[in-house]
């Protein structure tokens, strides 16, 4: 177990920055997720801590001590791949006692078994991992990633291969083995409900740098900029694009009044936060999706097209319906013409302000 | 819909399957004949001709028994879905065989012709004085030559094949593409263009009149293609199994021989049976890298029992063909699984 510091690591190649400039620490036996898009720079980084890949520049820590040249089977790090990576010519036992081959542990077999107990894979020992189903690999790269009781264990979109509700047990089954053995975990992923419902914090990442680090409710709720708006949320946020005059957003006739100063803005707005009023944004219903628990309207408006959701299983609208729409003015968030957020700038509609 | 007579249209397409099958299968047989024939005719020769001359009767008898007995396993084949039905037909159609053989040439048969194997001195026994410079060895010494330089250069190729595909296929390095392109550019050089070269050059560095000679050239010139067929074996093996051992505390050398090797297997078995039955079958580079009798493999032994020593004992010709075919033979039925798995191999590269 071990603290992590990471400190202004960058990784080039030839072309292109994958990583760039990354600060980060993370806790003895915290568990972080790093979130963000395919090509963000995410898995270069958790190569790096696995050491596979050299850092271009900056450091690595493990409880204080920097380890960017020490080689990946030195770090005693532990690592599950997305594809598991098991090692088809031998059997699960063989496979969870790979690592302690190199240890020369007297109580290797044992613990092998241990740990096979642990993580529910106790009566396949005998089996290859071509005669598993997708959970139980996944159950066997666990157990061979931390037979060895690593320093961090780290996983690479872990879950992506698992059918739907496979991925449900194994999300609470890898947080309760995680918790369990008090081991310090990354996981690394795209998707964000993984990301959220696993981690302690999550990391935001986008084109190789950290958009905004915190938890699940603080990116949810208040995102530093607008990438982490979009990113996060299904379905996604509404933008509305504009340059504020005089203290408003105007467009054919339409007024969103912003609090903020002059120039280019982008006001992020929640599906679930803009509600139908009597007096608000004129809407025309253009499309309208039952989710089964909600109801997705989408609506053109002045500003563009809009989506909001509804708490019903039951449409209310159909297409071509006139509405009007509002939101309170909490429930706005606006990011200025770089995508950070301005912060205290709010915006409302003028007619309709409800508290 | 009413009038649609279902039974009809079934029986219709049941009897159109069974014609184009039976047609098939007629043709299939057809083709077969000149391709097999040669290798009944050669077992049967050896086993049955005299000293002057072969008795076409007695081919034709064989002949006789044989293509029905092919014919019939094929038929047993196709008739019998099971593993163990099929066997036991192949066994039953193969004793028939032997029974009918035995009736009609039974009185023919005769091992003189594999005398070859016993005498060590086979040319003394036939004409008196040596023909072949007096140099013409026993045939296990040719046997063991043919073994020696089949099973080096497969051991050099197999070394030299796996290391080089396993290196093109994880490393970048500058004049990586060209490296490969230029494996393909030799594969365009037929190597008997280069007989006269490769000569002098073995001349020049001394390995004439040796075995290493041709143990070298013939590693040479397989090379570029058994690169090609490791490089895409290691292609396919996932990348990140290494690097999962690589962290799990095995240094590279480690992961390459616990994790990465054993996936590779059928390409190694490939190439090596590949490898054997080429450099066992050679004759070119054998005949063209010595200049006098100075060793003996088995293509060179059977051309000599062919055309200098013998001249027209087919018996004899035909045994030792038959004696030179098993090894190679045997080696290609054992493996023949691995090798159909190269060309899949092959192709992901």
């Amino acid at each position: 177990m071990a603290r992590v510091d990471l400190q202004g690591l960058h990784k080039v190649w030839d072309t292109a920055t994958a990583v760039d400039g990354l600060d980060l620490t993370i806790n003895d036996g915290e568990f972080v997720a790093i979130l963000g898009p395919s090509g963000c720079g995410k898995s270069t980084t958790l190569f790096m801590l696995a050491g596979v890949y050299l850092p271009t520049a900056g450091d690595i820590l493990f409880d204080g001590a920097r380890i960017n040249e020490v080689e990946a089977r030195d770090r005693n790090v532990g690592i599950v791949f997305q594809s598991y990576a098991l090692y088809p010519n031998m059997t699960v036992l063989q496979n969870i006692l790979f690592p302690l081959r190199f240890q020369k542990h007297p109580d290797a077999d044992q613990r092998a078994r241990d740990m096979a107990d642990l993580v529910q894979v106790g009566d396949l020992l005998d089996r290859r991992p071509g005669q598993l189903s997708g959970g139980q690999q996944q159950r066997v790269a666990l157990a061979r990633a931390l037979v060895k009781r690593p320093n961090l264990l780290l996983l690479d979109e872990p879950l992506s291969n698992l059918d739907a509700t496979l991925r449900l047990t194994m999300r609470a089954e890898i947080r309760r083995i995680t918790r369990e053995l008090g081991v310090t975990t990354i996981l690394v992923t795209h998707d964000q409900l993984e990301a959220t419902t696993m981690a302690d914090r999550v990391v935001c990442m986008n084109a190789g740098r950290i958009e905004q680090v915190g938890t699940a409710e603080d990116l949810y709720l208040r995102p530093q900029s607008r990438f982490v708006a979009g990113f996060i949320g299904s379905p996604p946020i509404n933008f509305i694009e504009g340059s504020v005059t005089g203290g408003a957003l105007r467009c054919d006739g339409q007024t969103i009044a912003v609090a903020a100063p002059d120039g280019p803005v982008c006001i992020g707005l929640r599906p679930e936060l803009l509600i139908p009023v009597e007096d608000g944004l004129a809407a025309k219903v253009t499309h309208v999706e039952a989710m089964g628990r909600e109801v997705l309207t989408s609506v053109e408006t002045a500003f563009g097209t809009l989506r909001f959701l509804e708490p019903t299983a039951r449409p209310r609208w159909r297409i071509g319906d006139d509405l009007q729409l509002g939101f309170a003015p909490d429930a706005s968030i606006v990011f200025g013409a770089a995508g950070t957020r301005l912060d205290g700038a709010t915006a409302a509609l003028k007619k309709v302000i409800h508290a | 819909m009413a009038s649609v007579d279902w039974n009809a249209l079934a029986a219709k397409s049941r009897r159109s399957r069974r014609w184009k099958n039976g047609l098939l299968i007629g043709f299939l047989t057809l083709v077969s004949v000149p391709i097999l024939l040669p290798f009944f005719w050669m077992v049967v020769i050896s086993v049955t001709a005299r000293t002057g001359g072969v008795e076409a009767a007695v081919l034709w008898l064989a002949c006789a028994v044989l293509v029905p007995a092919t014919c019939a396993y094929g038929a047993a084949h196709l008739a019998l879905p099971h593993p163990r039905a099929r066997i036991i037909a192949g066994g039953v159609i193969a004793a028939a065989a032997a029974l009918g053989l035995w009736a009609l040439v039974g009185d023919q048969l005769h091992l003189h012709n594999y005398r070859f194997l016993v005498n060590s001195n086979l040319v003394e026994d036939i004409r008196g004085a040596a023909t072949a410079g007096g140099q013409f060895p026993w045939v296990w010494t040719a046997f063991g030559n043919s073994l020696l330089v089949a099973s080096v250069s497969t051991a050099l190729k197999v070394i030299v094949a796996t290391l080089a595909g396993y290196y093109l296929s994880r490393f970048a390095f500058r004049g990586r593409s060209g490296f490969l392109q230029g494996l393909l550019i030799l594969e365009v050089f037929h190597p008997w263009m280069l007989t006269i070269p490769i000569f002098l050059v073995i001349y020049w560095v001394g390995l004439l009149n040796t075995l290493t000679g041709p143990i070298l050239v013939l590693t040479a010139i397989d090379l570029p293609f058994f690169i090609f067929i490791m490089k895409g074996f290691f292609d396919a093996v996932p990348w990140d199994i290494e690097m999962s051992a690589m962290t799990d505390g095995a240094s590279r050398r480690q992961a390459f021989r616990m994790v990465v090797l054993p996936q590779v297997r059928a390409g190694l078995i490939a190439i090596a049976v590949l490898g054997f039955i080429k450099g066992w079958e050679e004759y070119v580079f054998v005949t063209a890298l010595r200049t006098g009798n100075s060793y003996w493999v088995m293509s060179t032994y059977l051309y000599y029992v062919a055309e200098d020593v013998m001249g027209v004992d087919y018996g004899l010709v035909a045994a030792v063909s038959v004696f030179y075919m098993i090894p190679s033979l045997a080696l290609y039925l054992w493996c023949q699984r691995y090798l159909t798995q190269m060309t899949m191999g092959g192709v992901k590269g």
